[in-house]
């Protein structure tokens, strides 16, 4: 797993603004799809088989959309912290004064971040939060948090000091400085990290069920303890589905910061 | 164990300008290094003129530009903005009454044009129409037209053009005093000499008190009312005008920055009107052989060609000056079209007298020997 989340700043700047809307024009399609063809699939099946019966009870849309909304929730709520705790942060450890700090906790966010998801989750199932979301949430912030963390990082050292020296020169505050000049210049790169986070969330997510925690992972699951794989298949793609909706929700987020900074 | 080196500014031209900047006694010293950049460096920029700070690299001119803002704190010494000690207030505060123009330019990529010369305009409180409408006359005050350049981002300028919204974007509060490092080092010379020139007709309407840092004599010659040369250390061998630098150095260091070619750098500072012209004879037609040069007149009765030149037995080519330029035009056509002499046109394009190669190399000579 890369820890360093290539900055797309350059190229996603030079774009021409119609490409980028034709491509944030094609992924929900494409989740369309995905969903359509998952929700007809099931349709299709006949879970009322008999001998079958725990396969229909576990695939019915009921609990489907119920799991649904709990992965939707985990990644939201982690996804959410991440963000709150890790751009700060970056902005702290970004500043020239903090920049020994910064390599250190940029090393230590590494060997979190090369921790198995698996390990961290079920090790937090025995910490005081116990069994249950509270768990799952730490446990994927705690997996996602550097990608966010190392881009805010890079994203503001990348800001061409140049830039800086102009704004500091005409008078604007370190603070001024900060707000309308550095991070809206960092903002692609921070994105990048957001995204790879959101998606890494996503996945991970399904991992919850383990301790308790609801979500897709569930019915992946019980579906594998069946036998059932091209069920547990299906759901799968719903999951896949979802990370591409998210990585798109991210990506309109994006142009709608970028636009309203200029 | 440091030498005070207080230089004030001999005054040649006359005038009573009073001081806009004052260093006293300022020195700064880097943490970690034992000698000082800026040692004890007293200095006075008089109002309304273009100082250039110039020396060698590492010689502590960008270092006296940037301590004049703050951007860089002195170690020891006294600023003087205008008659108050801005030593001790608030930089940010101080910063917005000084325009500051970098050679990166530095404008904000995710801004327009128009935002960006804005953006001192908004700090300090300017309302929304008056700052548009500044905006417009700036950009109309560097050559760019408001309709066409202010909603463009800064990618899609030229690198010239940059500089010129990066010089609007330092007017943009009408501060009093610019401090400019090397503005124009990183443009081609072709487009920067069109930008010094441009610069220099701005600086006649708006007459800021200026500090240049430049690395280049010739841009320092060009546009300086007054030229600080620094040495190692950050001491300033001479603060004088540039006629009085590359004629008289102060010492052996100024001498050899300066360097060969001084005489011909002083060309550009001297103004054909200020020299006398020979006398030239129009005739229509004959073409008798007296001691001036004659000329022909085409059927608009603007000059045409030479028709006798003294000491030429084919009449040379027409090379033109107008009144306004310096002798360093004047040697630059002769010597171009390699012609003895060159015709001063007067600015309705009439002939004011001619210049002779061999008479105007005397001038100067006797002019060098008088100052």
């Amino acid at each position: 797993m890369s820890t360093v989340t290539a900055p797309p700043a350059a190229t996603a700047r030079v774009r021409p603004r119609a490409k980028r809307d034709r491509s944030l024009f094609v992924t929900p399609v494409i989740v369309a799809i995905i969903a359509i063809g998952v929700v007809t699939w099931i349709n299709a099946q006949d879970f009322t088989v008999p001998g079958r019966g725990p396969e229909g009870r576990a695939l019915d849309f009921g609990s489907l959309l119920t799991q649904f909304g709990e992965h939707a929730y985990l990644v939201a709520i982690s996804t959410v912290v991440v963000v709150v705790v890790s751009i700060p942060l970056g902005i702290l450890l970004s500043r020239s004064s903090a920049s020994r700090v910064g390599d250190a906790v940029l090393a230590v966010g590494g060997f979190l971040q090369a921790l198995p998801a698996l390990g961290v989750i079920i090790l937090m199932a025995f910490s005081p939060l116990g069994f249950g979301a509270p768990s799952a949430i730490v446990a994927l912030v705690i997996a996602s948090f550097l990608p966010v963390l190392t881009n805010t990082v890079v994203g503001l050292r990348a800001v061409d000091p140049s830039f800086i020296e102009a704004a500091r020169g005409m008078g604007m505050t370190s603070g001024m400085t900060l707000r309308r000049v550095e991070l809206p210049l960092a903002v692609p790169v921070m994105v990048a990290g957001i995204r790879v986070a959101l998606v890494l969330n996503v996945g991970t997510a399904t991992l919850a069920t383990y301790i308790g925690a609801g979500g897709l992972g569930t019915p992946i699951l019980s579906m594998l303890k069946l036998g059932r794989s091209d069920a547990a298949f299906a759901v799968a793609a719903l999951v896949t589905a979802l990370a591409f909706f998210v990585d798109w929700l991210a990506a309109v987020a994006e142009r709608l910061v970028r636009g309203a900074g200029g | 164990m440091s030498e005070t080196t207080q230089i004030v500014a001999s005054d040649h031209t006359g005038s009573t300008a009073r001081p806009m900047i004052a260093l006293e006694g300022v020195s700064k010293t880097y943490p970690g290094q034992d000698r000082p950049a800026v040692e004890e460096l007293t200095f006075e920029v008089p109002e309304g003129n273009i100082v250039m700070l110039i020396g060698p690299s590492g010689c502590g001119k960008t270092t006296t530009l940037k301590m004049m803002n703050r951007l860089i704190e002195p170690t020891t010494g006294r600023i003087i903005l205008d008659g108050d000690d801005v030593t001790a207030v608030n930089a940010d505060q101080l910063r917005r009454r000084i325009g500051y123009v970098i050679q990166q330019v530095g404008l904000f990529p995710h801004m327009s044009i128009g935002e960006n010369i804005a953006m001192v305009p908004k700090m300090l409180g300017w309302d929304r129409a008056r700052t548009a409408a500044r905006v417009d006359e700036l950009l109309h005050l560097v050559g760019m037209e408001p309709g066409q350049y202010r909603d463009r981002y800064p990618r899609q300028l030229s690198g010239g053009q940059q500089q010129r919204v990066g010089v609007a974007r330092g007017l943009a509060a009408d501060p009093p005093v610019m401090l400019m490092d090397e503005p124009f080092g990183a443009i081609d010379p072709i487009t920067r000499d069109r930008l010094q020139d441009e610069f220099l007709e701005v600086q006649r309407q708006v007459a800021k008190t200026i500090c240049f840092v430049t690395h280049d004599l010739t841009e320092a010659v060009k546009l300086g009312d007054r030229i600080a040369i620094f040495g190692a250390g950050g001491r300033l061998r001479q603060y004088d005008t540039p006629d009085e630098i590359l004629t008289n150095p102060a010492d052996e260091f100024v001498a050899e920055f300066v360097g060969g070619g001084a005489a011909v750098r002083r060309l550009s500072l001297l103004d054909i009107a200020r020299l006398q012209l020979d006398e030239v004879v129009i005739s229509a037609t004959d073409s008798p052989a007296g001691p001036h040069p004659v000329l022909a007149l085409d059927d608009a009765g603007r000059p045409d060609r030479w028709l006798h030149v003294p000491g030429c037995d084919v009449a040379p080519p027409l090379v033109t000056v107008p009144l306004g330029g310096t002798v360093y035009d004047a040697v630059d056509v002769m010597l171009d079209s390699r012609a003895p002499l060159v015709l001063v046109l007067g600015g309705d394009g009439t002939s004011r007298g001619s210049l002779r190669w061999d008479a105007m190399v005397g001038d100067l000579r006797a002019k060098g020997h008088g100052a």
